[in-house]
């Protein structure tokens, strides 16, 4: 039974929405924003990730700038060569390739290898931390371990273990997002290569401090500045580090080392590099 | 009873060592002399390992103008210059003596008292400079930069701070009891600095009734007002203290000088004089070992550099249910991680506790319960401060005040949510510096 | 001596005794009086209806706890003072089934889902209140007359409208006789658990005070502007507006101004942000009061008011110590 209300309620409200209905879609087309096609299309194709690593904050504000300059050197490090081949075959132009690379962190000492200060019971925060006192390690340029970087990493690329943070490569665009999140920086970028030979320790205090402070620190022994033909090691204030240009990744660094870890790190896991120099 | 207009805490005052007069503890086996025991850059040193030193002798160089002298605290061999934890939580280039036994002065230091009426305001500045003194309360100020206010700023009233208000901590109190007439003497040259003018106050807390009567004999003959302050937390804050003695109010941005104040800690004044009277520059220092869980808590007359462990012999030794040791007061103190740190000259008080609390503090939410903001002697909003400081709000976060905290620790103190307000207000001024530098750079 | 243990944390390392469950736990003890007070005068009833509230909602916290993954906390007393006040304003023949649906409404649906404890927009207990008093209007304005020391469950009790009822619909000389000014104070009338007894509220509040859990700003502004506005009108036509004193002792009004609207989570922090809060749940307490469609506004007054407290937190602490603002520093 259709009461007498009826008619009137629905023809009243059903009037309001139509004309509002016209005005949204009148203003919709007269306020509409041209955009060129191109971009639309090159934003699906983006990550969309807007990490900032491209050097523009967002993936719009690349796809514009690259439909407008067509500039071919414009690269996006996290879809790597896959995303700058598409990026091309799009417009017709031949992209460069992004150099691959990945952050690495330049410290081995977790809860086994590290001395600890004292128990912090602060808030758990690597700034927090470090802002306190020098940290939960006794080393001061040490990965402090408590985590605050992971937060920074769009890509879900670092977890904490055991009192250390561990980059998966795989994982890592190179977006640089993790560098200024760490109080002592021991983030640094490096170039994704199959072996990749790289001095996991960041402590330039001498040698004997090092060794109270962390078994797994570079005490600059100089043994493998020795060792290596290729003269891509030198020692910079108490800490040695690899010339990447001059390496050729023969290893023979690694096996005159004679920390109790190993502190010149694989692109392999830390436990596969543990488990060579094991047996 | 005059006292400061906003906020403030009653908390136990806990003063367990009021009555224990100043024992001087003998020469260590071995020093550890920080060069960076006050604000600005840490001092250069000037020997090395090898060198002999005399007590007194110039080990470290003022390096800059917001930077300070550093000088042997006994006689003896340095045995090296090298990085070690400092009681702030870092590390610092710290200089290793290894005492002879002699504890002989160097050369023309530590004489008998000389009149220092004849000498020039220039002369004084600079005895105060070469003596190494910096502000003894805890801040490390170099006195001889604040005795020197820009030009355009008029002084007109001195004060000097006994109030110590934090728990525990009797160091200046005894100093008031067992020194009042070098500390009269050092607010005489203090205030000769700056003409004629100038009125002089020391400024006491109501809780020290024996020293208020001291001071009050020995300076009342000589214009100085000894004023009782009302015992509440932070009287001894800078812009509290003025606040209650003159009534001015030192705005947000403004330094004391800019309301022609001019605030100096007892035991700077008691080094005032020596350095100007006696040639003796600041190797030693009145220090508080309190607590639970020492021995024998006692006031001690220790040399700048002797270990935390070496006194916590000296008093007992501690128990094994230490769990925290404070260098300064239980509100704004450091909590140190190891026994081998040294005491500095701004180091007023050790406390060996245990703090139940900390295992079980966990911070929970803000119940909006507004006590922080009864309580905070600058106005601000403290659980606002964290709350934006936890969403790393960098840049609105300096809109609400973030820059006139004194991390006096009041609002963390009475939180019942038992939150880290001070941390994170610490947290965020860290990170906020932290941009500014990366911006300029 | 290498056997100790330290540890590092921040300054203070001295607390204050004070914890959450303290605060609780005295605005519960404040809320005693008029709890001893209710069962005097309701009977036995009213202290099943009180206990199942209160035991409603500790499980409804401990089921959100278990169900948002967060550490247990029903025990830490704010599960215990919602359910007290919830109970304190309804009638104390109100149907158990409704008190737990309100005890629900109050724990999951006003406080769980904005966040939990400190989060929530909205007194819990007065949203329960008002949602009950929107869904069972008749269970909850049918007001049981006191039977002081009664073990009636129930059963036959006498009820009635309360003095607020009357007024709104029977008019001023109607609602004056049903009350005296001293019943109205003591508390010998109809009404909910808690309204009741004017004394008994005080002196709890007093005790509040005492212990600077709650801050006298808040409960004075609104009792004032109550007074002074329903005086204003009382004034002008004394026939058809009921004196200031009468609005004072009766309805929700002491008990709204001193234990709900100073419920900390959901009222201002600053001195002026609360003089401004006590003003307007006053004034519009006032306003539907005399000519609104419902006989009680506290409630409704208090939520409004409510929603601006956020609002209120910005304005006030950004411009207060206006030197305290400074502009950062640009990029």
């Amino acid at each position: 039974m259709i009461s007498e209300a009826f008619i009137p309620a629905v023809a009243s409200l059903g009037s309001v929405a139509l004309t509002l209905g016209l005005i949204i879609f009148y203003v919709s087309k007269k306020f509409h924003v041209e955009e060129d096609p191109m971009v639309t299309i090159l934003n699906d194709i983006l990550p969309g990730v807007n990490c900032g690593a491209c050097g523009y904050p967002s993936c719009g504000q690349f796809a514009e700038v690259l439909v407008e300059t067509k500039d071919s050197s414009m690269t996006c490090p996290v879809g790597g060569t896959d995303l700058a081949e598409k990026l091309g075959d799009t417009l017709g132009i031949t992209m460069a390739e992004p150099k691959p690379i990945t952050a690495v962190v330049l410290c081995q000492g977790d809860n086994d290898t590290a001395r600890e200060t004292a128990e912090y019971l602060g808030i758990q925060d690597c700034w927090a931390a470090t802002q306190t006192y020098v940290g939960p390690k006794q080393c001061r340029y040490s990965c402090v371990g408590l985590g605050s970087c992971i937060a920074f990493c769009d890509f879900g690329a670092m977890r904490l273990e055991n009192g250390l943070i561990i980059i998966d490569k795989d994982r890592c665009t190179g977006c640089e997002a993790c560098i200024p999140a760490c109080p002592t920086g021991v983030i640094v970028m490096q170039e994704k290569k199959a072996e990749r030979y790289v001095i996991a320790c960041n402590s330039h205090d001498k040698g004997a401090a090092t060794k109270k402070a962390c078994d797994a620190g570079c005490i600059a022994c100089q043994k493998c500045v020795k060792v290596c033909d290729d003269d891509a090691i030198v020692i910079e204030n108490f800490l040695a580090k690899i010339i990447q240009e001059k390496c050729t990744s023969c290893g023979k660094c690694i096996e005159v080392c004679p920390t109790k870890v190993n502190c010149i790190l694989l692109e392999e896991d830390l436990k596969e590099a543990k488990q060579k120099k094991a047996s | 009873m005059k006292t400061f207009k906003t906020g403030g805490i009653h908390p136990p005052e806990s003063k367990f060592t009021e009555n224990t007069p100043v024992e001087l503890m003998p020469v260590p086996k071995e020093l550890a002399i920080s060069l960076n025991q006050h604000l600005g850059k840490p001092a250069k040193p000037v020997v090395k390992a090898g060198s002999e030193v005399k007590k007194g002798e110039l080990i470290g160089e003022a390096d800059g103008f917001i930077s300070a002298n550093v000088h042997a605290s006994t006689s003896g061999k340095v045995k090296s210059v090298k990085p070690h934890p400092h009681p702030g939580g870092h590390y610092a280039m710290t200089v290793f003596i290894t005492p002879d036994g002699q504890d002989e002065w160097a050369e023309g230091l530590n004489t008998d008292p000389v009149d220092w009426h004849g000498f020039s305001k220039e002369d004084i500045i600079g005895k105060i400079k070469n003596a190494g003194i910096v502000g003894m309360g805890g801040a490390g100020f170099p006195t001889n930069v604040k005795l020197a206010p820009p030009p355009d700023k008029k002084i007109d009233t001195i004060i000097l701070n006994g109030a110590e208000c934090e728990p525990f901590l009797t160091a200046d109190h005894r100093l008031m009891l067992e020194s009042p007439e070098e500390i009269v003497e050092g607010l005489n040259i203090i205030t000769s600095l700056f003409g004629g003018e100038a009125r002089a106050y020391i400024g006491i807390e109501s809780n020290k009734k024996d020293a208020i009567e001291t001071l009050t004999r020995h300076a009342s003959s000589k214009g100085i007002e000894v004023v009782s302050l009302k015992t509440k937390y932070p009287q001894g804050a800078e812009k509290q203290l003025i606040n209650a003695i003159t009534g001015r109010t030192i705005e947000p941005g403004e330094l004391p000088f800019d309301k022609g104040c001019l605030v100096q800690n007892i035991a700077t004044a008691v080094a005032v004089y020596e350095a100007v009277c006696k040639n003796k520059p600041l190797v030693d220092r009145v220090v508080t070992v309190s607590g639970l869980e020492i021995g024998k808590p006692k006031n001690i007359r220790a040399l700048v550099g002797t270990s935390f462990r070496d006194i916590s012999l000296f008093c007992g030794n501690l128990k094994e249910s230490t769990n925290q040791i404070i260098s300064g007061g239980p509100m704004m103190g450091k909590a140190v991680y190891t026994l081998d740190v040294p005491i500095i000259k701004t180091t007023s008080g050790m406390l060996f506790i245990n703090n139940v609390g900390i295992e079980k503090a966990r911070e929970r939410t803000c119940i909006r319960c507004g006590k922080c903001v009864d309580v905070c002697p600058q106005g601000l909003a403290p659980w606002l401060l964290a709350n934006v400081a936890q969403l790393r709000e960098f840049d609105e976060i300096q809109l609400l005040g973030l820059a006139n905290c004194t991390e006096c620790g009041s609002c963390t103190y009475v939180c019942p949510s038992k939150r880290e307000l001070v941390h994170w207000i610490k947290y965020a001024k860290a990170l906020v510096n932290n941009r500014q530098k990366r911006k300029s750079a | 001596m290498e056997s100790v243990n330290l540890k590092v944390s921040n300054a203070p390392f001295v607390r204050s005794k004070d914890s959450i469950e303290s605060v609780m736990y005295n605005v519960a003890l404040a809320l005693a009086p008029a709890t001893v007070m209710s069962v005097y005068l309701f009977g036995m009833r009213a202290l099943v209806l009180t206990v199942v509230c209160i035991l409603s909602c500790i499980a409804f916290e401990w089921l959100m706890d278990k169900a948002r993954n967060k550490p247990n906390s029903c025990l830490d007393g704010s599960a215990l003072v919602t359910g007290l006040l919830l109970a304190l304003n309804v009638p104390a023949n109100l149907p158990l089934w409704m008190v737990v649906t309100g005890s629900f409404i109050a724990i999951v649906a006003t406080k769980h889902v904005f966040g939990g404890l400190g989060y929530n927009v909205f007194n819990p207990a007065l949203v329960a209140r008002v949602f009950l008093l929107i869904s069972f209007p008749a269970a909850m304005t049918s007001w049981p007359m006191p039977a002081p020391f009664s073990f009636d469950m129930m059963v036959d009790m006498e009820t009635g409208a309360s003095p607020l009822g009357i007024l709104k619909t029977d008019g001023v000389q109607a609602a004056l006789a049903s009350l005296s000014l001293m019943d109205g104070f003591y508390g010998t009338m109809t009404g909910s658990l808690g309204e009741t007894s004017a004394l008994a509220l005080l002196a709890g509040a007093v005790w509040l005070w005492y212990k600077k859990y709650i801050t006298m700003y808040i409960p004075l502004t609104i009792m004032g502007s109550v007074f002074l506005f329903t005086g204003l009108f009382h004034l002008i036509d004394p026939g058809t507006y009921a004196s200031p004193a009468f609005h004072m002792v009766t309805g929700g009004l002491i008990l709204g101004a001193f234990f709900m609207a100073t419920d900390m989570v959901t009222s201002p922090l600053s001195i002026r942000g609360q003089l401004l809060f006590g003003l307007g749940c006053g004034l519009l307490t006032a306003v539907i009061r005399l000519w609104g469609g419902y006989p009680e506004g506290i409630s409704f007054a208090i939520l409004i008011m409510n929603s601006f407290v956020p609002l209120i937190d910005r304005w006030d602490l950004n411009d207060r110590k206006a030197e305290n603002n400074k502009k950062p520093e640009k990029p």
